[in-house]
């Protein structure tokens, strides 16, 4: 490697990567349970 | 096929191929190194977080305006998929802050003014849960989000009007054509996703308020014929 680079990256890359799928994907659990909450809710009192 | 799920399509189509090229084809950085490849995943973050917020503050003006409740679904579902965007920033700045400058956090401008941006924004979401009624929560979020964004062109600025750890914005220009690829699909990429998430989030406050307005008096008639 070169000098004057930044080694050992990739464990930063993984980590800033995974982080955002994960809470991309807990967000998209979280409106999913409260769109059928909501379409039940809405199918309860019509 | 509805408009929610052509954007969730293209928006993850376009975030895979940008994300294979950002990580396996595009060059590493000359002193950053791969580290640098955070950029793939930050700059489009901050780019749509700021874009929904801007997004929300016309919302906003919209039902100070009108008063129609279809701007309000539409303002919380920018707010919140913005604040989670926002969240996400924070987070992928602080590890890349890690791995370049040493530290996971400094009180920097560009820095404090993105956190001083998620606290206002997920500070209207708290503000609605605590208005009495609809009415009052539409015209305090609207007012709340008019004020909140005031701090979103000092994100944007700051970085040019005070002296910041954080870097200036790059341009086309000055950036290697192999790593303006990657991010600007992941940029479409996350703007669809969260078009779409928006429009999800309006439907679900929209589901929400028809179901609380419609109990009252359909009760009520029930009631009624039930004594009759």
């Amino acid at each position: 490697m070169p000098d004057g680079v930044i080694g050992g990256g990739w464990s930063y890359v993984i980590a800033a990567y995974s982080v955002t799928v994960a809470v991309l994907a807990i967000y998209v659990w979280s409106l999913s349970r409260r769109s059928r909450r909501a379409e039940r809710s809405q199918r309860d009192e019509s | 096929m509805n408009i929610r799920k052509l954007l969730v399509l293209a928006g993850l189509g376009l975030a895979a191929v940008g994300t294979y090229f950002g990580l396996f084809v595009a060059p590493p950085e000359r002193h950053m190194g791969d580290v640098q490849r955070i950029m793939y995943v930050h700059v489009p973050s901050a780019w749509i977080a700021m874009l929904l917020y801007t997004l929300a503050f016309g919302f906003a003006i919209a039902l100070l305006w009108s008063g129609r409740q279809k701007w309000d679904d539409l303002m919380v579902g920018a707010i919140e998929v913005g604040v989670v965007l926002n969240a996400l920033l924070l987070v992928q700045g602080s590890l890349w802050g890690r791995a370049t400058w040493g530290v996971w956090w400094d009180w920097d401008v560009r820095l404090t003014t993105s956190l001083v941006m998620a606290i206002l924004f997920a500070g209207v979401l708290v503000l609605r849960r605590m208005a009495p009624n609809e009415e009052r929560r539409s015209q305090w979020s609207a007012v709340a989000t008019v004020v909140a964004f005031i701090d979103v062109p000092l994100v944007y600025f700051c970085v040019r009007w005070w002296r910041s750890l954080h870097q200036i914005q790059s341009s086309p220009d000055t950036v290697d054509p192999a790593m303006v690829l990657p991010l600007r699909l992941n940029s479409f990429g996350l703007l669809f996703l969260a078009l779409a998430w928006m429009l999800w989030r309006a439907a679900i406050e929209r589901s929400s308020r028809r179901a609380s307005e419609v109990p009252l008096p359909t009760r009520v008639a029930i009631e009624e014929s039930a004594h009759a």
